[in-house]
């Protein structure tokens, strides 16, 4: 196959879109979805049918020219290399099975064509931010996928809370994208190029100085897509969308986009120490807050929202020390088992009826296949030992312990205490979702069985994803760290002795975080109202303090342009002429016969008579 | 560069739409007769100016005609065509077309009077867009305003005389300083030559001390800072165009605004090089705080109107920024903006032209939760706001990147200062979406998707917009070679200026 086609992948997706957007609604349902899922399906398919392309140094291919004016040429360029190969893979993977759940998920909406688009449209969107060569092609990818976000978040528009968590989504990570936009128009002005590989091939022209401002600015963009600290209160409110689109955008694919972007260009970001110990502990602090927030969640996508958020605040801890394959094998672990668990919850939500922990029906424990996959998911987030999350989590924190420096070894303690809060939290969780007293509420749902069929495969691939990238303590070669770094990485940052310590070490933080939350948490109740618990489920006051920070001066400004300026200042000062020449205006008031006709011949023979003045005064001269 | 084509094609720009203008006074009796000719008449202006796309040759121009006028004074009838005036004589076209769809049904007094006066208005507009001649262009200048004016108070909103007062007012004084300027170079040219000529490419060439060269420049820069306008000279715009019919409101915004930054490229740049080159530095300050004040103040209006006349301010502020950051880059993005603005400004209005047709009023909260009712109009409606806030892969942000990406090489800390615009334009963009499209319709409101004539009005919009975001060099190549630019780079750097 000619290289060209890579194109398709993304292309697939878009093209089911524009057809559901033309015909969507002269399409029957079953076509118009099926032609939604199979564009994913094929995309996910040509991934793998090209996968040989992305050895060595990966394969780039130009499209077209898309903007060209002087000093500035930005090709239509694809990078297919083994980072974007196995990120398409994951994201086109994920979203088949995502598409499949929302056959069944949306079956009694009416308004699935515009759903459907949404989706094919953002899955287009995120791989080319994906497989982008350049940065303003992922800017385009950037952009499109915030778009979709804000779009499905507010799906069920008729709700203002909905449209408005969509609004906030958006604004927030615009905020940010002011910061990656800068970062972005400074390596334009360094290497004359938006070109991700001419840019990467030669960092020594970066000058000493900017490399840490120019980090910190990537960071910033990455904060906001990613929602770490300071741009984090948009995901919990993001919950507002259809849950398989929290699976989707909120946990498995768009979130990671920040970590994504860091790792494409992570030559960049290693060039400044400083911006690594940045990034090491935007992320760790972001992943400490979401744990302990998550503790006090009483909805259970909540819970599920602050802890992706601090999951990712792992993947940018571990970029923080240095391993990119640390926090790609950790995106791929995350992505299944929190997608596993948000389509769970989507079930989970179904049968109980409920989306607060407390208030909702406990039906969901008899249907041994919700239980069985949310329990696998549930204990990859907590990092049981063996499943996936177990591997990705403890490989960061191993990684940041070798690390040594007083900073990371901080960072290193902080991580730990929070894979404890994880524990406790998935377990808090799982408790008073599956446990408790069962309330009667007449008739169950049955679940449809494309919402079924996907759970299964994602199960296993939390539970299993580990294999990926085994490290040689449990007999493996660290497959996914030779793919991404080559074959010639720097091998054991840490002795054996002290990795099998570590390795212990994680194991009982998990079991003292069971241990607590099944003394805490087995009886209802617990936890429920004090002001710490306020405090946390709140998220900090965070949202109050924006409001108070920014918003509402923000508003109160606009108003006062509007009122003060505008209207009393300028307005008042033209006025203020109007009568000052009100004066003269009763001299001529005979002239005013009211007809407009009269006026506008006047002003036009006045024009003339200017005009003539003026020409032969210079005539004259 | 052919002095004189065979075919006088840049001629029939402005005589196609007068002949359109008269023959719709002829038929008044008829006014479905009038529609229909108003729309032949610009519907042929515009097919013309569509064959006219080409690529320049080495001097920018693509054509020119020259033709004796009035002797005595040395004024000629000489117009030209490059590539800047190539994508605003587009633009005049296909927004007059538009202008005469939207106003299809909603003008049923004295119709003939009102198409042939907004032909009247095409053929002003053409003419101050193609003109190399000052005495030309001056003339052109003041035709334009007056069919605006009538237009605006005939058939605008009750109580429309004191907006149109300040229009009025503002207008005229900017005019007459230009006209001032106009004469002095006249007349210091024709001393310093013994030719007393109006030519652009003459004038130009004229020697000034540095202080008469930067008030000759002043009087220029203020005529089409009101024009376009720069904060605080905006004074006459947000009444102006809230009080007038809506498909004036579109040509003031996607057409009119442009005369603003067109001329202030073509003549006042070209003709006081040096003074403008020093100018840049509060010029390019002045179109910031523009940008930013009239966004913010943007996010603070109930009506709809109201909103967009200040976001269009801010986005014309941003094109100006454009073009005074000495850097050939941002130099391209801003003419592209140009376009990119009118096809944005004008798909507004026109979706604001149909919200009044159909409830007669355009405050926000007269509306709401439109996609459940009108899909169709708000799938456009979504689009449209998507490429006013800069969605890539859409028209705005082509000449946004390429403003910023020039202003940042030439200005570091000035382009970083532009950037967080595209926050503010998301902010009062989501805000507007928030309030038309989502949440529940008010009780009360009838409304019907969008007809065949709208969706013909529509369709191109969307074209347009998508055409310009993916594959925007159709409309940036003829911009690679634009007419006078090398000169203005000449003389600034002749000169000691700031141009890279």
């Amino acid at each position: 196959m000619r290289p060209e086609f890579i194109s398709l992948i993304p292309l697939l997706p878009l093209g089911g879109a524009l057809i559901n957007i033309l015909f969507g609604g002269r399409l029957s349902r079953r076509v118009s979805t099926g032609l939604a899922v199979v564009s994913v399906a094929l995309a996910a398919f040509m991934v793998v049918a090209f996968w040989s392309y992305a050895a060595g140094g990966g394969t780039r291919v130009e499209l077209y020219t898309w903007i060209e004016a002087s000093g500035l040429r930005v090709p239509l360029v694809l990078l297919f290399d083994s980072l974007s190969a196995s990120m398409a893979l994951m994201v086109t993977g994920v979203s088949t099975l995502i598409h499949i759940y929302c056959l069944g998920y949306m079956s009694r909406e009416k308004d699935y064509v515009r759903f459907f688009v949404l989706l094919n449209l953002f899955v287009f969107a995120m791989l080319v931010i994906v497989l982008a060569g350049d940065l303003l092609v992922l800017f385009l990818g950037w952009e499109g996928v915030g778009f979709c976000s804000y779009a499905l978040i507010g799906f069920w528009y008729r709700e203002g809370r909905n449209a408005d968590a969509g609004q906030k989504a958006f604004v927030m990570t615009r905020a940010a994208d002011v910061f990656l936009l800068i970062a972005m128009l400074w390596l334009f002005r360094i290497f004359g190029t938006f070109s991700i590989p001419d840019i990467m091939a030669r960092t020594e022209l970066i000058p000493a100085a900017a490399a840490t401002p120019l980090v910190l600015l990537l960071l910033a963009g990455a904060c906001g897509k990613s929602a770490q600290f300071p741009f984090m209160s948009w995901l919990p409110d993001a919950m507002a969308g259809p849950t398989p689109v929290s699976a989707l955008i909120h946990a498995a694919t768009m979130v990671t986009a920040g970590v994504y972007l860091l790792c494409r260009l992570f030559p960049l970001v290693m060039l400044s120490a400083q911006g690594m110990a940045a990034i090491a502990l935007v992320g760790i602090l972001t992943a400490g807050y979401a744990a302990l927030c998550a503790l006090a969640q009483d909805e259970i996508k909540r819970v599920l929202a602050y802890s992706t958020m601090s999951q990712v605040g792992y993947m940018f801890v571990a970029l923080g020390a240095g391993t990119l394959s640390g926090a790609m094998f950790h995106l791929y672990t995350h992505a299944f088992f929190k997608s596993l668990l948000f389509l769970g919850a989507g079930c989970i939500v179904l049968l109980g009826g409920e989306n607060n922990i407390f208030r909702m029906d406990r039906a969901a424990r008899r249907n041994p296949l919700v239980f069985g996959t949310f329990l696998v998911g549930s204990l990859a987030l907590a990092g049981a030992p063996l499943t996936s999350g177990f591997f990705s989590k403890d490989g960061i924190l191993t990684t940041v312990f070798s690390r040594g420096s007083g900073l990371y070894e901080l960072v290193w303690v902080l991580g730990s205490l929070t894979a404890f809060v994880t524990a406790l939290y998935t377990f808090r969780l799982l408790y008073l979702v599956f446990g408790g007293k069962e309330k009667t509420r007449g008739e169950i749902p049955t679940l449809s069985f494309s919402m079924a069929v996907v759970l299964p495969f994602l199960a296993v691939a939390a539970l299993f994803g580990g294999v990926i990238n085994l490290p040689a303590i449990f007999g493996g070669n660290e497959t996914l760290r030779h793919f991404l770094e080559g074959p010639d990485v720097i091998q054991g940052f840490v002795a054996h002795r002290e990795e099998i310590i570590l390795t212990a070490l994680a194991v009982a933080v998990f079991a003292i975080g069971w241990l607590a939350a099944y003394g805490l948490f087995r009886r209802e109740s617990a936890l429920r109202d004090n002001m710490a618990s306020r405090f946390f489920r709140s998220g900090f006051y965070i949202d109050q303090l924006l409001e108070t920070l920014f918003q509402r001066p923000f508003r109160t400004l606009a108003r006062f342009w509007d009122r003060a300026t505008e209207r009393q200042l300028f307005d008042g000062f033209f006025s203020g002429l109007g009568n000052m020449t009100f004066g003269g205006a009763k001299i001529v008031r005979r002239m005013q016969t009211g007809r407009l006709s009269t006026y506008l011949g006047s002003f036009a023979w006045g024009l003339l008579f200017l005009a003539s003045f003026f020409l032969c005064c210079a005539l004259g001269g | 560069m052919n002095e004189l084509t065979f075919y006088p094609l840049l001629s029939l720009l402005i005589a196609i739409p007068l002949g359109g203008a008269f023959l719709c006074v002829l038929s008044r009796r008829s006014s479905g007769l009038c529609r229909w000719l108003a729309l032949l008449s610009s519907g042929a202006v515009l097919v013309l100016a569509g064959s006219l796309f080409r690529l320049p040759d080495q001097t920018g121009w693509l054509l020119r005609e020259d033709y004796a006028w009035i002797d005595t004074l040395g004024a000629r009838f000489t117009l030209g065509l490059d590539g800047v005036s190539l994508l605003m004589v587009l633009l005049t076209a296909l927004l007059i077309v538009m202008a005469v769809l939207v106003s299809w049904r909603t003008i049923s007094e004295k119709t003939a009077l009102y198409f042939s006066l907004l032909l009247a208005l095409e053929a002003g507009l053409m003419g101050v867009f193609l003109a190399l001649d000052l005495f030309l262009f001056y003339i052109c200048w003041e035709i334009m305003l007056i069919p605006a004016v009538i237009l605006i108070v005939v058939w605008g909103e009750e109580g429309s005389l004191p907006a149109v007062f300040k229009f009025i007012f503002f207008t005229i004084g900017g005019s007459l300083l230009m006209l001032l300027s106009i004469i002095s170079l006249y007349y210091l040219h024709g001393e310093q030559t013994g030719v007393f000529s109006f030519s652009l490419e003459a004038l130009r060439l004229t020697k000034l001390s540095g202080s008469l060269e930067l008030w000759i420049y002043l009087g220029f820069l203020l005529a089409f800072a009101v024009k376009i306008p720069l904060v605080p000279l905006h004074i006459w715009l947000p009444d102006t165009y809230c009080k007038a019919p809506t498909a004036i409101t579109l040509l003031l915004s996607g057409v009119l605004a442009k005369t603003g930054i067109y001329g202030l490229y073509r003549f006042a740049f070209q003709l006081c090089p040096e003074a403008a080159a020093k100018s840049f530095a509060w010029l390019s300050i002045v179109a910031l705080v523009t940008v930013f004040y009239a966004a913010w103040t943007a996010f603070g209006q109930s009506d709809i109107k109201r909103l967009l006349a200040y976001s269009s301010v801010s986005h014309l502020g941003f094109i100006v920024f454009g073009l005074s950051v000495s850097n050939r880059t941002a130099m391209e993005g801003s003419f592209l903006q140009m376009f990119s603005h009118g096809i944005t400004m004008g798909a507004f209005f026109a979706l604001t032209a149909m919200i009044e047709e159909r409830i007669g009023d355009t405050r926000m909260e007269r509306l709401g939760g439109l996609w459940g009712r009108a899909p169709l109009w708000s799938f456009f409606f979504l689009v449209v706001a998507l490429s006013s806030l800069g969605l890539p892969g859409l028209n705005n942000f082509v000449g946004e990147i390429l403003i910023l990406a020039g202003a940042f090489q030439s200005l570091p800390w000035l382009g970083a200062v532009a950037v967080p615009s595209i926050l503010l334009a998301a902010l009062y963009i989501l805000r507007l979406v928030r309030h038309v499209l989502w949440g529940v319709s008010p009780a009360g409101l009838i409304w019907t998707d969008v007809g065949r004539r709208e969706i013909f009005i529509l369709v191109p919009f969307l074209i347009l917009m998508v055409w310009v975001g993916c594959w925007p060099q159709t409309f940036l190549d003829p911009l690679q070679q634009v007419a006078g630019l090398p000169f203005f780079e000449g003389a600034v750097a002749l000169k000691g200026g700031v141009l890279p």
